[in-house]
């Protein structure tokens, strides 16, 4: 599938029509069946432009951690609906809980393939892309450094957690307060730097005369192809029939 | 010779690419070896290796008798300091005096009684007295190095990694360094990576030297 991708080059503004369909019906869809198809489908696509979901998912195991903890808490804390799980009088998993938390995990996942499919274009053909859909040069030049610097972020958060535990602290055996004020620590220089690179980063666009003139020209030149347009028929269509549906 | 860091065979792959090759290195309890080597040829994936940072796919890596596999990264950091390449890397409260006083709240093998008393020592030793309430945020690349010496240090390890402490300093903080370094050569076991060889030449026992992931020689 990826090998058609490839061949046909799809364009960003393709990409971004689907993502925007995709994330539209993971936020109105409330049934958890509908939220399981539109995921599938999401992972098709993706995995036809090139991408790998489950390579992916692998590479978020420790977030995946922290899914599971998020469900089981919107699922304790919702109120209604019959007992599944309870612990003496208390019910502590509800029909309607876990219906909530499970939801939620689909509409990460959701999030998830939906950055998946606009990771397989390259940074500069998604700002062209943003900027032929009509949004400002600056907002989507703006996106595009943000996505880029998410994996840098990620790499910060892992490193300090790494040199933390190197001071001979161990987490397993700290306490569940200890493990609280540890965080901040962890969240304290990833925000110091990320000030710090945004600081440079502007320093370094304003040398290179960003912004000088009002309109951009772009040696990229986007076109849709007949591909492009079958795709965006088929994910515009299926979109509002399921709207209509539901 | 009593050999705290024993690796055996080791073979490392990153991204399916062969980074490490059958490496072999045994070095004792009060030792001091430098690794040289150009860029990309393995010596920090390999000092990573030793601390449990990366994983390795054959051989054997042991410290003071026991596999690295088997040890969470707060046991090995017990035992080992490890300085990385970019200070900023592993400064990360936002004082000089939380920098060097935070392990004394969850490292037991610290006596806290002791806590005030050794900070003071330590900043002296590496003169940072000055600092001492600083912002950590603020300072030069040459005391940004020496906190993050400082802070190893004050965790007593038995032995130290440092991955090319010279990097980006000037000629007279590498003296500095150097005479730092000197002062707990007799206490603690030494892991030099670097590029300069008049560095390693003050303090090395023996140097080996990397190429493409092996161990070719040593000088």
């Amino acid at each position: 599938m990826g090998v058609l991708s490839v061949k046909y080059n799809f364009d960003p503004r393709t990409k971004l029509i689907i993502v925007l369909c995709l994330s539209t019906l993971g936020l109105i869809l409330t049934d958890i069946y509908q939220l399981t198809i539109v995921l599938m489908v999401g992972i098709g696509i993706s995995n036809f432009f090139g991408g790998n979901f489950f390579k992916l998912l692998g590479r978020l195991k420790k977030m995946l951690s922290l899914l599971i903890f998020i469900i089981i808490l919107q699922s304790l804390f919702t109120k209604g609906g019959h007992s599944i799980f309870t612990i003496g009088s208390f019910d502590i998993i509800t029909n309607i809980g876990l219906n909530r938390g499970l939801g939620y995990l689909l509409r990460v996942l959701i999030i998830i393939t939906s950055g998946l499919i606009i990771a397989t274009s390259s940074d500069r053909d998604m700002i062209q892309g943003i900027v032929k859909l009509g949004l400002p040069y600056e907002f989507a030049f703006m996106t595009a450094i943000g996505i880029k610097f998410m994996p840098l972020l990620i790499e910060e958060f892992k490193d300090t957690y790494i040199a933390i535990q190197l001071k001979g602290i161990e987490f397993k055996t700290l306490s569940l307060s200890q493990r609280f004020k540890i965080s901040s620590y962890i969240l304290t220089p990833v925000i110091a730097s990320a000030i710090n690179k945004s600081k440079q980063l502007s320093i370094s666009v304003e040398n290179r005369a960003f912004r000088v003139y009002e309109q951009r020209t772009s040696i990229i030149d986007l076109k849709f192809t007949h591909m492009d347009y079958l795709l965006l028929f088929m994910a515009l269509t299926g979109t509002l029939l399921t709207l209509y549906i539901t | 010779m009593n050999n705290y860091i024993e690796v055996k065979g080791v073979q490392c792959f990153l991204d399916n690419r062969k980074v490490l090759d059958d490496i072999n290195l045994s070095i004792g309890k009060k030792e001091i070896v430098s690794i040289i080597g150009p860029n990309g040829s393995g010596k920090t994936t390999l000092s990573k290796i030793i601390i449990g940072i990366v994983k390795y796919s054959h051989g054997t890596v042991a410290l003071n008798g026991r596999e690295v596999k088997e040890m969470t990264l707060g046991e090995i950091g017990k035992k080992i300091g490890y300085l990385f390449q970019n200070p900023d890397k592993q400064i990360f409260t936002p004082t000089v005096y939380e920098e060097l006083s935070f392990a004394y709240g969850y490292n037991n093998n610290l006596n806290i009684n002791n806590k005030e008393e050794s900070i003071d020592e330590i900043l002296e030793i590496f003169d940072l007295k000055h600092l001492k309430n600083n912002s950590t945020y603020f300072l030069s690349p040459g005391e940004k190095q020496r906190l993050a010496l400082a802070s190893i240090l004050i965790n007593k390890p038995e032995f130290l990694i440092l991955d090319e402490p010279t990097t980006g300093l000037d000629y007279k903080r590498k003296e500095t360094l150097s005479k730092l370094l000197k002062r707990y050569e007799n206490q603690l076991g030494i892991l030099l990576i670097s590029h300069d060889m008049n560095f390693v030449k003050k303090h090395a026992h023996r140097t080996l030297l990397m190429e493409s992931g092996c161990i070719i020689g040593e000088i």
